[in-house]
């Protein structure tokens, strides 16, 4: 994506969760608001999600809406190197999946307030 | 209106029991409810089982049972859990036991089987089942003779029976996590087996807390350096309602949080098709669930709904798979990055060398790429990195290859690049297991429902299916 106009993550207008179901991990977003989660509609399709995670997944990607609570489910198959068993990865259970989806960049076309701000943790 | 309450105990093997402990002594709860298993898990037990009889059920039942059961009995708290696992008989047995050792032998400790089939895998292939993997079509036969263990996961029927037969504790084997959950709400509400929107509803309240602390703030992404006191975060509490709508909190004066942020990130935790999710006990339809805040700690959950119930139940097999082996060290400054890469190619040509057959190899660098590390993530500028973390870890058939990866890589000690450490810690090889889905017919799997302690004069088991 070009960055000569406005640019936003998915991590700024989102949170989210993945875990794992035998070799195919969901990874869910749930949107800040709703202006957010327009955004996402929009914007995070099911072919723009397989492009991203490249061949992290070798599976196909489905997308799924829950919209009262302003969530997208996707279902990533062939996302776990053949599954939480099996795995030799470090994160065998796709628990870290959901973060680079966070990464993705979008369009700002200014709808939405950045909603995450940077936490600061003071121990 | 009538509410039933139910707590989440413990959401893994393993998992601590101090929120449920924190629970039934500061909330006021009918249930608590505890899953122990997850797909691996019952592989393992088997495993248990083989070398000792007595074995083969997750052990931290007897840790919860010693934390709960003097408030639980005080109180009239039942107790339904599925660390059964492999051997649920066992369970029961000892869960008995420690009961009387502790001054309560009048706890009724129900036990449900009938979910293990391995001793009948071959009887069910002659009348037709085909056992094939619903994930990728392959026929049973190509693990048949590496079968380790052979569960159904079953439905509420078994609790439902054990709760109105007197039972204090339910121990059940490869239940579903949602029937833990389901089988207290439909004894007590007295739901019809076909009231599909209500289980449907049910079912996505029991979704929401079976994880535990996951509902509660545990893992969450929102605004997660502003949880409160995540090291005592409370587990969290459904106060369910007739229609099983509910509305969810935790246990007072605990660490983390309910709020529609915390829900609703467990709301999409490991679902598919959101309105198809199948359960021994009904399709329950997520694509609608509505949260609601009511209170500091309290959100309302409704809008889910359900259809009925899949003709089949899933079946989980594991199969020896083979083995892993992994070696892992740490290069520094200066070319950190490069030493790693090369300490690695040292290693792969004296595996080479030494005949190493394996299935697939991984190579990551803990704290650049090995979340993501498939993606090719480029190494940040080298002179700018003090330390790398390299792993490497292969999948293979035979123990004697997966033993190979530590061995040759003892050299890289005095003979490899400088700069290294960790090296000289022997990591264990590790077995594998393959999980095997597949689909058996309803009728062909009874529950059976039988008292570790039945007074005198009762029959001491049931058959239901």
């Amino acid at each position: 994506m070009s960055h000569s106009h406005s640019w936003l993550r998915v991590a700024d207008v989102a949170h989210g969760r993945s875990g794992d179901k035998g070799d195919t991990c969901n990874v869910g977003l749930v949107a800040f608001d709703d202006a957010c989660f327009e955004v996402l509609r929009l914007q995070v399709t099911a072919e723009r999600v397989k492009e991203h995670f490249g061949d992290l997944v070798t599976g196909d990607v489905t997308r799924y809406e829950l919209p009262n609570i302003r969530a997208l489910n996707f279902v990533l198959r062939g996302a776990l190197d053949g599954g939480g068993t099996m795995s030799l990865r470090s994160d065998h259970l796709g628990k870290t999946m959901y973060a680079w989806l966070l990464r993705m960049e979008l369009d700002d076309d200014g709808s939405v307030t950045r909603r995450r701000s940077t936490p600061v943790w003071e121990g | 209106m009538r509410t039933v309450t139910l707590g989440a105990g413990m959401a893994f093997w393993g998992d601590s029991v101090q929120p449920a402990i924190d629970m039934v002594e500061r909330a006021d709860i009918d249930y608590l409810c505890c899953d122990h298993l997850a797909e691996l898990t019952m592989s393992i037990l088997q495993k248990q089982k083989d070398r000792n009889p007595d074995h083969g059920y997750t052990r931290d039942i007897l840790d919860l049972i010693r934390g709960v059961l003097p408030q639980a009995r005080a109180k009239g708290i039942r107790i339904v859990s599925n660390a059964g696992g492999a051997n649920p008989e066992a369970c029961g047995r000892r869960v008995a036991e420690l009961c009387r050792e502790m001054g309560y032998p009048e706890t009724r400790v129900a036990v449900v089987t009938g979910d293990d089939i391995a001793d009948r895998i071959d009887d069910l292939l002659a009348d037709g089942i085909d056992f094939r993997n619903i994930d990728t079509g392959a026929p049973v036969q190509d693990v048949r003779d590496r079968l380790t263990h052979a569960a159904v996961y079953t439905g509420s029927e078994g609790i439902i029976e054990a709760i109105g037969a007197g039972a204090d504790i339910v121990i059940c084997g490869r239940v579903t996590d949602i029937a833990l959950y389901l089988g207290p709400l439909i004894h007590e509400f007295g739901w019809r087996m076909d009231d599909w929107d209500t289980l449907g509803m049910a079912t996505v309240v029991a979704h929401a807390i079976e994880c535990g602390g996951q509902a509660t703030g545990g893992l969450y992404d929102g605004d997660w350096a502003g949880m409160p006191s995540l090291e005592t975060m409370g587990y969290p509490i459904a106060e369910v309602a007739e229609d099983g709508t509910a509305v969810l909190t935790k246990t007072p004066g605990t660490g983390g949080r309910v709020d529609i942020g915390t829900v609703s990130e467990q709301l999409v935790y490991e679902i598919l098709d959101p309105t198809t999710y199948l359960t021994a006990d009904v399709t329950a339809d997520f694509s609608q669930v509505t949260l609601e805040e009511v209170g500091p700690d309290r959100v309302r959950i409704f809008g889910a709904t359900g259809r009925a119930r899949p003709d089949t139940l899933k079946a989980t097999m594991g199969y020896r798979a083979g083995w892993i082996g992994e070696a892992q060290f740490t290069y520094t400054w200066p070319h950190a990055c490069e030493k790693a890469r090369r300490g690695i190619e040292f290693l792969r040509r004296r595996l080479d060398r030494a005949d190493f057959q394996a299935q697939d190899t991984i190579v990551e660098y803990l704290g650049w790429n090995s979340s993501w590390g498939a993606l090719q993530v480029p190494p940040p500028h080298s002179e700018d990195v003090l330390e790398v973390v390299v792993r490497f870890a292969a999948r293979c058939a035979d123990a004697e290859d997966a033993r190979k990866v530590f061995t040759q890589s003892v050299p890289l000690y005095n003979n490899g690049p400088a700069g290294v450490s960790g090296i000289g810690t022997r990591p264990p090889i590790k077995e594998l297991y393959g999980l095997w889905p597949a689909l058996v017919p309803r009728e062909v799997i009874t529950q059976r429902v039988s008292f570790v302690n039945a007074p005198e004069g009762e029959a001491a088991g049931r058959e239901i299916s």
